[in-house]
């Protein structure tokens, strides 16, 4: 298992009232899978996402991720976490904007001792045709390509995106979807995508529900359908 | 690290703010170095020539001259080098007059930089900026005082670097004074009456214990100077003491300055990158790969800044130096003689502040955790400051809470705004203080004070009644240690007004004595207070009451009534030693000096003009540094507000009112600023010159006339002018889109 999680919670203080982002969530992702975290906005999902890609803390509870206990890890330790193993996508694509879609990807690619062909990555993600532009002058669709290749150079055993498709209209949201199933196969990267659009869950492995911070279902597809079979809600 | 490339691309396309902080670093490590590689080389020659070419510890005059004898017995009893030089002044026909001393061996040894040393009769050496000001080159033939002189080469003399001809002159104008050294048999010939000088030398530059009156019991002394009362010599150190304050606290400012604009906007670029930031936190980048990155900015503004400075101020210490050069004759006995600590200073320190405290903004926003980071900035701190809820801010119509608002949301800007206009307009008041207290000072001094036109002073005590001049006792004594001259005047003297404030102190003198502004500073008293005199020579002490203080700029002085002061000093009631005339004395006999008002006016003349261009050059300084500073605030408030900026294009308003809205926001803190700099200024230069006023025995007049008011608030407005228009510039480049794209986000 490259993830598992166990009876994990997250309290956030804020101001008088305590909000229970995560409540005792347990689960687990298998290798080398697509695995969707269903949704309604304010669940916890994020939460969920940020405690196992290292980026947020957690209140008890424990979560292994590619062999490490993210509990005992010092602040420093964790983006080394971060920095061999995961791989981050952002609903609003946070691309530098002075620097061409080449040189955002190089931002991955310095961070891995043996990573991927930057010909051969941007190729893959469709942008090698456009890789001296700099963001503005690209689609939000085009913009997600270049961070999902900024992500993928480093060759991470993980993918972990929030919303990927959330800022997209259908068909560049699909083509999105198709090349992070692409991805998966190519790679063997395991994949975890947010979203609080249902029907992406068919085209998963594996998929969690969650709600008020607990998970309150949890199943595996056996014939996940293709990226463009999805309903787009 | 690809991340470098955004630096260069940021500054490239924000230069404007980039190059405006350079150069403010530019300006602070270039007049850093500048004045102290200039003031150091004064310093090493200074030290040079006083050591190597025996600088006198003291020289006195005495009515009659002691034999060899006596001399070596005093050199024998003291452990002093004693040595004596005769000398003559006579006058050249370029109306300049030239003060001609023989060679010495042991004490006070002639430097010759160019040309040779006079060796035949009729030769003479003579100093370069007195050659250069009366148009005098070497192998010239002149004729002076008689004497058909032959120019051999130039001279330094270790006791004339400040060249002046009495002691109390304050200006030294090498076009109608200067010194020369000549054969004893040229110096013999000459028609003049030839004085003679003893000069003294010791280990410790001290004069030694008992030499003084020993001398005094031998011959009368008519004179007695030691290293550290001669003005010829101590000018130049105070000149370098004096200057040291302003080498460090000037650039100090520009610094600080400088330095507050770049971690401005470090912390405007940092805010911006928050997203950025986060990202690259999430994406495994450690903080101090991070933190390496953002001090690149500092590293190029640092490097470029420092050694930009470096190079200029290296430069222009150069024409500096040779400024100095006119006013100290002081050799160049070596190559390099400036202190290679500066640059050192001048590289290192900038560099340091720039770049540790940027660290600290650095590190603030690193210290963040990435998923804070990564939320926009309005959900972690949407929350309004106090002052925000004040409810006068709230009321009023639409742009006056707009402009309101905006003020209180940018207080470190306004308060930048403040500190650059303070900065600019401290800076141009004392330039323009400084341009008219000469002025002033001439007026005061030489016209309403001063009646007369010479001053006279005999080698011995006058009785001899004067009908139509007036004759006065002057004297040294001292108040607390401190040396003053005492003046025993004719109350009713026609030649000389005690002037303050446009009303004649003279009768006055009835109740209690005058003193001068100098000696009010340095005393700390006014009128009423109490001083004691006391007389050097046996003591005797005289408490008086002082009744005013009259405008005397220059020299510490007492005036009493010349009966009063006969009778402290033990001279017969109807005694004087000087009398001021309007005519050149006629005989010269028993005279001991002749001072001749208008060659120290014209002195004064001549060197305001190089007064006048170092306030216009302040006065550059401040308007450039005020530009700067000022751009780039409202450069930076322009660049922040450009959401509203382009909501309110978007709405139909004209440039014109968006910028009245978001720009001239600041002008009432530039007023006030203004006005509330203006006493600062006035105290601070009033201070200077208090600080001053010891080493230098005159005080200027610094107070502050309504045209300089108006002249700085024109100057100051046109400044802010000139920003406002830049900034326009950038407000009219603000696109319509600007304020859909940010929605996005
Ligand atoms: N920094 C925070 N401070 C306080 N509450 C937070 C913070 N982040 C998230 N929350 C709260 O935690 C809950 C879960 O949030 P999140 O994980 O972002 O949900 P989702 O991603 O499913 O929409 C929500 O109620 C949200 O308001
Ligand atoms: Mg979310």
């Amino acid at each position: 298992m490259t993830i598992v999680v166990e009876r994990v919670n997250k309290v956030y203080q804020s101001g008088e009232v305590d909000i229970h982002a995560l409540r005792e969530a347990s689960l687990n992702v298998p290798d080398n899978k697509i695995v969707t975290i269903l949704g309604p906005s304010g669940s916890g999902k994020s939460t969920l996402l940020n405690v196992i890609g290292g980026i947020d803390r957690f209140d008890g509870g424990s979560v292994r991720v590619a062999g490490q206990s993210l509990e005992n890890l010092k602040d420093g330790q964790l983006t080394e976490f971060r920095r061999t193993y995961a791989g981050f996508i952002f609903q609003q694509y946070n691309l530098i904007p002075t620097l061409t879609v080449e040189e955002n990807v190089e931002v991955g690619k310095e961070l891995s001792q043996n990573p991927l062909d930057m010909k051969d990555t941007l190729e893959k993600v469709g942008m090698w045709d456009k890789k001296d532009k700099f963001p503005y002058q690209l689609s939000g669709g085009e913009q997600q390509r270049v961070a999902i290749a900024r992500a993928l150079i480093k060759n991470p055993t993980f993918l972990l995106c929030d919303e990927p498709t959330g800022a997209l209209d259908e068909e560049t949201g699909k083509n999105i979807l198709r090349l992070l199933k692409y991805v998966n196969e190519t790679y063997g990267t395991t994949v975890l995508i947010i979203t609080h659009n249902q029907g992406i869950g068919d085209m998963a492995h594996k998929v969690i529900r969650m709600s008020s911070g607990e998970i309150v279902e949890e199943y595996e597809n056996e014939n996940p359908i293709e990226p463009e079979k999805v309903t787009w809600a | 690290m690809i991340l470098r490339k955004t630096i260069s691309r940021t500054i490239k396309e924000k230069k404007f703010q980039y190059a405006g902080v350079t150069l403010l670093l530019v300006l602070a490590v270039m007049l850093y170095v500048s004045l102290s590689m200039a003031i150091t080389t004064l310093e090493e020659r200074n030290d040079t020539f006083t050591r190597e070419y025996k600088q006198e510890a003291f020289h006195w005059m005495s009515s009659d001259p002691l034999p060899d004898e006596e001399l070596q017995a005093l050199e024998e009893q003291f452990e002093v080098t004693l040595e004596r030089r005769a000398y003559q002044d006579i006058s050249t026909d370029e109306n300049s007059s030239l003060r001609l001393f023989e060679p010495t061996t042991e004490v006070n040894l002639p430097f010759i930089s160019q040309g040779e040393m006079p060796e035949n009769e009729g030769e003479i050496a003579i100093a370069e900026t007195f050659a250069d000001r009366n148009g005098f080159n070497i192998g010239d033939v002149v004729s002076m005082g008689g004497l058909e002189a032959k120019i051999t080469g130039y001279v330094f003399l270790p006791d004339y670097i400040y060249m002046i001809e009495q002691q109390t002159d304050l200006l030294a104008d090498a076009s109608i004074f200067g010194v020369g050294v000549t054969t004893s048999e040229t110096l013999a010939a000459l028609s003049g009456n030839e004085q003679q000088q003893i000069l003294g030398w010791t280990n410790s530059n001290e004069v030694p214990e008992g030499l003084r009156s020993a001398v005094n019991t031998i011959s009368t002394l008519l004179q007695f100077i030691s290293s550290e009362d001669n003005a010829r010599i101590q000018f130049v150190e105070s000149e370098i003491e004096g200057a040291q304050s302003l080498i460090t606290t000037l650039p100090l400012f520009i610094l600080g300055l400088s330095i507050a604009m770049v971690l401005m906007l470090m912390k405007r670029r940092l805010e911006l990158q928050r997203k950025e930031i986060g990202t690259l936190m999430a994406l495994g980048y450690r903080k101090r790969e991070l933190r390496r990155h953002y001090l690149g900015y500092a590293w190029i503004v640092g490097l470029i800044g420092t050694m930009t400075g470096l190079v200029l101020g290296a430069g222009l210490s150069l024409p500096l130096s040779d400024l100095y050069a006119t006013y100290f004759n002081l050799p160049a006995l070596s190559m390099f003689d400036f202190d290679p600590v500066v640059l050192v200073v001048g590289f290192v320190i900038p560099l340091v502040l720039l770049l540790s405290l940027t660290m600290l903004v650095v590190n603030r926003t690193l210290k963040t955790e990435p998923l804070t980071l990564l939320k926009p900035k309005e959900m972690s701190s949407g929350k309004k400051s106090w002052l925000e809820k004040l409810p006068w801010l709230n009321k009023g119509s639409f742009i006056r809470r707009f402009r309101l608002r905006l003020l209180v949301r940018s207080k470190a800007r306004s308060f930048y705004i403040f500190l650059g206009v303070m900065f600019s307009t401290v800076l141009l008041l004392f330039g323009l203080i400084t341009f008219n207290s000469m002025d002033r000072l001439v007026e005061t001094t030489y016209e309403d004070i001063q009646k007369y036109e010479y001053a006279v002073h005999y080698s011995s005590i006058q009785t001899e009644d004067r009908d139509d001049d007036s004759p006065y006792t002057m004297a040294e004594v001292t108040i607390n240690e401190e040396k003053v001259s005492l003046y025993g005047i004719e109350p009713d003297t026609d030649d000389l007004h005690l002037m303050s404030e446009g009303e004649r102190l003279n009768d006055q003198l009835t109740e209690g004595v005058v003193i001068s502004r100098p000696l009010a500073a340095i005393q700390k008293v006014g009128a009423g207070d109490e001083l004691t005199l006391t007389n050097s020579f046996n003591d005797k002490k005289w408490t008086v009451q002082v009744a005013g203080v009259a405008d005397v700029f220059i020299g510490s002085n007492v005036y009493v009534p010349r009966t009063e002061a006969n009778d402290f000093l033990g001279y017969p009631e109807s005694a004087y030693t000087s009398v001021w005339q309007d005519d050149k004395p006629a005989s010269m006999e028993n005279v001991f000096m002749v001072e001749d008002k208008q060659k120290v006016m014209a002195s004064f003349e001549s060197t305001s003009g190089a007064t006048r261009n170092s306030v216009l050059g302040m006065s550059v300084f401040a308007v450039l540094i005020g530009v700067i500073v000022l751009t780039l605030l409202t450069n930076l408030i322009v660049e922040e507000n450009s959401p509203s900026i382009s909501l309110f294009k978007v709405m139909g308003y004209h440039e014109k009112e968006v910028s009245k809205l978001v720009l001239n926001v600041y002008t009432p803190i530039v007023v006030v600023s203004y006005f509330i700099s203006i006493p600062f200024a006035s105290l601070g230069i009033e201070q200077t010159m208090n600080t001053l006023v010891q080493q230098t025995g005159f005080i200027f007049p610094t107070d502050v006339t309504w045209w300089m008011v108006l002249i700085g608030f024109l100057v100051i407005m046109m400044t802010y002018g000139i920003s406002l228009s830049l900034s326009k510039r950038k407000l009219k480049k603000v696109s319509l889109q600007e304020a859909l794209k940010k929605q996005q986000d």
